[in-house]
């Protein structure tokens, strides 16, 4: 039992300094290292539970495949919107990006 | 009892937190993202300390080269990647302390009071487990994993996309 609990919690931890990040950072490369250390906990999370209790569920493991597609499409998009910002403003820093509230 | 399993679960736990904790710890981005890429290995590890052989080294792998191009797009967006400056990136800092602070608190509280069942302490083999997974990805879950290559694709036609530089017709 103190297994499980062990990774839960390290996931829990990795999750609150992720949020932290993501709500605490003005740019938007910070922004998007805090989502994956989010999604990081996330899969730590999926992983103990396959292990410590359903280790004949093999759809646990696919989750986590999506969950690493959902991380590296994260960093495409994500990507491709700092470059877009930098050309257009000369930064990446969300407190510029005021006028897309429109 | 101590295992040699809950160990290594603490030891590269606390090795994750700490590279985690890292990355909005510094001003220097590159160390950012080099941190991120420790917390990611760490991860890694922590899915072979748990057995899952085939998950550990393909997050380590992919990791190590997202974290890599993210230092390079580091390096190519900031004013200062070294740091040298010390210029501060944060705000909101006491309500983002204060999110993350109760969020930990809170999934902690669930783990700790929450009736997890029986542990399981068998688990297939390394190469049973690849050939399971390979089953489950070829049967039941061909659609989901094909609908992950799809999406794989819509975002990076999306990403180039979203990056062309666009240019009015006058400047053509």
């Amino acid at each position: 039992m103190e297994l499980l609990i062990t990774a839960l919690i390290i996931a829990a931890i990795l999750f609150g300094i992720g949020l932290y990040g993501a709500l605490s950072q003005t740019n938007l490369v910070m922004i998007m290292m805090g989502i994956e250390l989010m999604l990081g906990a996330a899969m730590v999370n999926l992983v103990a539970f396959w292990r410590y209790l359903h280790p004949e569920a093999f759809s646990i493991q696919m989750f986590v495949l999506v969950a690493m597609t959902v991380m590296a499409l994260e960093g495409a998009v994500g990507f491709a919107i700092a470059t877009q910002r930098f050309r257009t403003s000369g930064s990446v820093e969300m407190e510029e990006s005021a006028e897309l509230k429109g | 009892m101590i295992s040699i399993q809950l160990i290594l679960l603490i030891i590269f736990g606390l090795v994750a937190i700490w590279f985690g904790w890292r990355v909005f710890m510094t001003s220097s981005m590159v160390r950012s993202a080099l941190s991120l890429l420790g917390s990611m290995v760490a991860i890694g590890a922590l899915f072979l300390v748990m057995e899952a052989e085939f998950l550990g080294v393909l997050q380590i792998m992919m990791m190590g080269t997202e974290m890599s191009i993210m230092a390079v797009f580091m390096m190519m967006y900031m004013m200062d990647p070294g740091g040298l400056g010390n210029m501060d990136m944060s705000h909101q800092k006491n309500l983002s302390i204060a999110a993350g602070v109760a969020v930990t608190v809170l999934i902690t509280g669930a783990v700790l009071f929450a009736d997890w069942g029986t542990i399981v302490t068998q688990v297939p083999s390394p190469h049973e487990q690849n050939r399971l997974l390979g089953m489950e990805i070829l049967k039941r879950s061909m659609m989901i994993f094909e609908t992950a290559g799809v999406t794989i694709l819509t975002g990076m036609i999306a990403s180039i996309a979203v990056a062309l530089s666009i240019k009015s017709s006058r400047e053509k």
